[in-house]
């Protein structure tokens, strides 16, 4: 089912919001785009704090926001769990008080949220006493306290600590029964996290599909910018890396466990056959696509890694590069990094 | 940061302002038979009767003025700044007037005051229940100003993130608003306060000047200036003490200026 389905107009300051989106329960969808693009605004029109102009919004099968039919759903009567990105904690309760704000939420949950994210030391602390990697923590918790239906996460990561990232990740990963919506302008955040990449510009949608759809078929200027890295899914054991077709991986920093590695396509370099010097990861590999990305070109390689390479429109020519060519490509281990799973 | 001289010249000649009639007093007032003036029925009594009168305008302005402060800052109603400039009126108009104002209005024969009189057999004038009436009309505003202030300045995005969670707008208010309001509250009552205990004209004018009933201190500073010197120091000595014993424990808490950390 549809837990948000949103196809509407919206007004905020100079920007005219205008877009389609549907999540659906269980599936997390990472909203991205420039600054000033309306990803905010968006937000704020999911929790009811900016009613639509126009259309409707439908929130678990629910009308929730129609004008044209005088339905108006307000925030308080909505199954919405916001984060917004300056957290808005309540300065003069405590940590356990702020979590367990919601009238939805139990203390159970409560208790539970506060032992999971590890902030035991501060729940009968007020927030001032909260680093900001902390303070986001709570902000979740309390966000997760009230069981939302739909949770609402603007740039969850901002500002974070390695340790914050991996206890939201952990936590928001259990959610089956709700949609997530993530905020962020980072595309490594979006594609590590992510079921589905919603980019919105200037107040529309202007792409929409998965981390690796987006990546390789980028629409407008701002999508191939951002679609330009190469994410891998890998387990790290120290300098290596092994994918799940098992090709290994040597790292530039040791790391343990599930990661994500994440490869700039202009590190990628090519060669007609096997290269000297430094790179530690060399292989062998198939050229299934070119794509123009403004003034590069895009190179999508099938082989032990499936990856994009940006190379030169002159390197095109000069590697003779076409589809179905037989090619080597190198990345040094310091042009990859890691990132927690 | 290390004051410009000129600046520390200009407030210790306001200073000097405020403490020299402070000075004025105490240098007058007769110390020796002090523990006999003090022990008179006609200290006693205004002194109760001013604890009363201003202790009960203090809660009812913070009954009546929060609400009315909250819509004047959040509620988009239509004549807004002119019912601002009503509210706000008695802060202006010579106290006299006031009272003038509210005999018309709650007199034995006044706009409300008949139908008062007729319905509940209720007549303000000459009774405590005026001179709280009295106190309250011009302390109001004082409240309302400090109150009103504190919300316009603060956004209301806590709120609104309290409504994200689930929370009714009255729980909003009672968990999020007020909580963040109590020191503008502390500071707004403490004026208003102030300003009901010191109150003259007004209550004169609408109340009367009745011994027990509604002679409040300023009241019977006045009469006993005429008559007997001495008693109309210990009076002013009376409420100088209170007025301290107030505020001083109220500076750091509650008055404007020392907000505590968000």
């Amino acid at each position: 089912m549809s837990a948000i389905h949103l196809a509407g107009t919206a007004r905020a300051g100079d920007l005219e919001l205008d877009v389609e989106l549907s999540v659906a329960t269980g599936e997390t969808v990472a909203l991205l785009g420039p600054n000033g693009a309306g990803k905010t605004s968006l937000l704020r029109v999911l929790t009811g704090l900016l009613p639509l102009t126009g259309g409707h919004l439908d929130l678990s099968g629910r009308a929730t926001d129609a004008p044209g039919q005088g339905v108006f759903v307000e925030s308080h009567r909505r199954s919405i769990g916001w984060v917004p990105q300056d957290r808005l904690l309540f300065p003069h309760l405590t940590v356990r008080q702020n979590v367990g704000f919601s009238p939805h939420s139990t203390p159970e949950l409560v208790e539970h949220l506060i032992g999971s994210l590890d902030l035991t030391s501060l729940a009968d602390k007020l927030p001032t006493a909260c680093s900001g990697g902390q303070a986001q923590r709570v902000a979740v918790a309390r966000a997760l306290a009230a069981e939302p239906q739909v949770l609402l996460l603007d740039e969850p990561s901002t500002a974070l600590d390695i340790d914050s990232q991996h206890l939201i990740a952990d936590l928001l990963r259990g959610g089956d029964e709700r949609a997530t919506l993530l905020v962020t302008h980072d595309p490594v955040e979006a594609a590590t996290t992510a079921d589905r990449i919603v980019i919105l510009e200037n107040g529309h949608v202007t792409h929409s599909g998965s981390p690796v759809e987006v990546r390789t078929r980028p629409r407008t200027r701002y999508a191939a910018s951002l679609a330009g890295l190469n994410t891998i899914a890998a387990v790290a054991t120290g300098r290596t890396a092994t994918t799940a077709d098992g090709t290994i991986v040597v790292l530039g920093e040791p790391a343990t466990g599930p990661v994500h590695l994440v490869v700039p396509p202009v590190a990628v370099a090519l060669h007609h056959s096997v290269p000297d010097g430094s790179p530690r990861n060399v292989w062998e590999a198939t050229v299934t696509e070119l794509q123009p990305a403004f003034d590069r070109v895009r190179v999508v390689l099938d082989g032990p890694l499936p990856i994009v390479a940006e190379v030169t429109p002159a390197a095109v020519d000069v590697l003779g590069l076409v589809p179905g060519a037989g090619i080597w490509a190198a990345v040094k281990a310091t042009e990859i990094t890691v990132h927690p799973a | 940061m290390r004051a410009p001289r000129p600046v520390l010249a200009v407030a210790a000649i306001a200073i000097a302002y405020v403490a020299l009639p402070v000075l004025g007093l105490l240098q007058r007032m007769p110390w020796s038979s002090m523990g006999d003036l003090l022990a008179r029925e006609s200290i006693t009594r205004p002194l109760l009767l001013s604890l009363l009168v201003s202790g009960i305008a203090a809660l009812v302005v913070v009954i009546l003025g929060t609400p009315l402060a909250w819509t004047l800052a959040r509620v988009e109603i239509p004549g807004r700044r002119i019912i601002r400039a009503l509210v706000l009126l008695p802060m202006v108009l010579p106290p006299v007037v006031g009272g003038t104002a509210l005999l018309f209005a709650l007199g034995r024969r006044g706009l409300v005051g008949q139908w008062l009189d007729r319905w509940f057999g209720l007549t303000l004038p000459f009774t405590t229940a005026g001179a709280v009436v009295a106190a309250v009309f011009v302390a109001l505003p004082f409240y309302v100003i400090a109150v009103e202030g504190a919300l316009e300045s603060g956004s209301d995005e806590l709120e609104q993130m309290a409504g994200t969670l689930g929370a009714e707008p009255m729980r909003v208010l009672r968990r999020i608003t007020l909580p963040r309001l109590l020191p503008a509250m502390g500071a707004g009552m403490a004026l208003a306060w102030a300003r009901a205990l010191g109150e003259f004209g007004a209550t004169i004018t609408f109340a009367g000047n009745l011994p027990g009933r509604t002679q409040t201190l300023p009241l019977a500073t006045f009469l006993a200036l005429e008559s007997d010197t001495e008693e109309a120091l210990a009076l002013s000595l009376v409420m100088l003490i209170v007025s301290l014993a107030v505020l001083i424990p109220m500076r750091d808490r509650w008055l404007p200026g020392r907000r505590p950390e968000r």
